[in-house]
């Protein structure tokens, strides 16, 4: 478990992947956010976070594992920062890739202890063109060092 | 014609539902519980409603830009994700806009957004940059 630093992770690269949007999987998901999908294949452009996260080579709990934090302990999404270099389209094949850029221990008023988990996640074409680009934080509360 | 302080028109969604919770997670692959269970929520000390997914609050915001301007693409999204939605609440998407520029591939637009739950406030705030008549 982390001590008074934490775990040094900064610059892990994550495995990185695939991800397609299949036009079914964009119905599915506008029909559960109350919207219509696009008629001309673009997909929801939600998928800037839901593609990225997907296809970055390992679940949310095992990237809080690679810090050392059981997701168990109540993970927050803090932010989510996307730039789009071109249209998120559905069956489309994209790659995935992804770095852990900092994980910063700071004391919260409210939360105690917790760590900053910022990492960034980016998105580009199989001729390897950049589609999108994604950092994310995530709160951790460390309680047990509260 | 749009100028700089323009609202934008609020989207509304009068009780945030459950099953679509559940329809959102099977898409989405995410077996979290606290969207599903309310049993699994209070366990945790969070309430004693199922929690809509961070990323559907912001879709929200997305939807509600969508509205707004039809023919145009989002460059820049940038959101902070301050409380929790519930099931059965009741929010609405806003904004106005904070710049608009004319540029060769088309005009930028500038917003600042939100979700604002009734009765509690911002769930999720949002900048966000568009591109009107630009690329497709």
């Amino acid at each position: 478990m982390a001590g008074e630093q934490p775990p040094q992770v900064a610059g892990t690269r994550l495995p990185g992947g695939e991800y397609r949007i299949s036009s079914a999987e964009n119905r599915a998901l506008c029909e559960a956010l109350l919207t219509e999908p696009a008629a001309d294949g673009r997909a929801h452009e939600i998928y800037s976070y839901i593609a990225t996260q997907s296809g970055m080579g390992v679940t949310v709990d095992g990237l809080l594992a690679i810090c050392e934090f059981d997701a168990a302990d109540g993970p927050m999404l803090g932010s989510s920062n996307s730039r789009f270099h071109s249209t998120l389209m559905t069956e489309v094949t994209y790659r995935v890739s992804g770095t852990i850029l900092a994980l910063t221990r700071k004391q919260s008023r409210k939360l105690g202890v917790m760590d900053v988990l910022e990492y960034r996640l980016t998105l580009e074409s199989e001729s390897g063109e950049p589609v999108l680009e994604v950092t994310n934080t995530w709160i951790l509360p460390r309680r047990n060092l509260t | 014609m749009i100028a700089v302080g323009d609202p934008l028109p609020g989207l509304r969604i009068e009780s945030v539902s459950p099953e679509k919770m559940r329809q959102l997670a099977a898409v989405l692959r995410d077996p979290n519980p606290i969207h599903l269970d309310p049993a699994a929520v209070a366990r945790l000390g969070l309430g004693d409603r199922v929690i809509n997914q961070g990323p559907a609050n912001l879709a929200y915001i997305i939807n509600m830009l969508r509205a707004a301007f039809p023919a145009s693409s989002l460059l820049q999204l940038d959101a902070r994700f301050l409380a929790n939605v519930f099931g059965g609440d009741a929010v609405e998407a806003g904004g106005r806009i904070t710049f608009v520029t004319t540029e060769t591939e088309g005009t930028r637009v500038g917003c600042e957004t939100w979700l604002n739950v009734d009765g509690r406030g911002p769930a999720v705030t949002a900048n966000a940059v568009l591109l009107l008549g630009g690329r497709s």
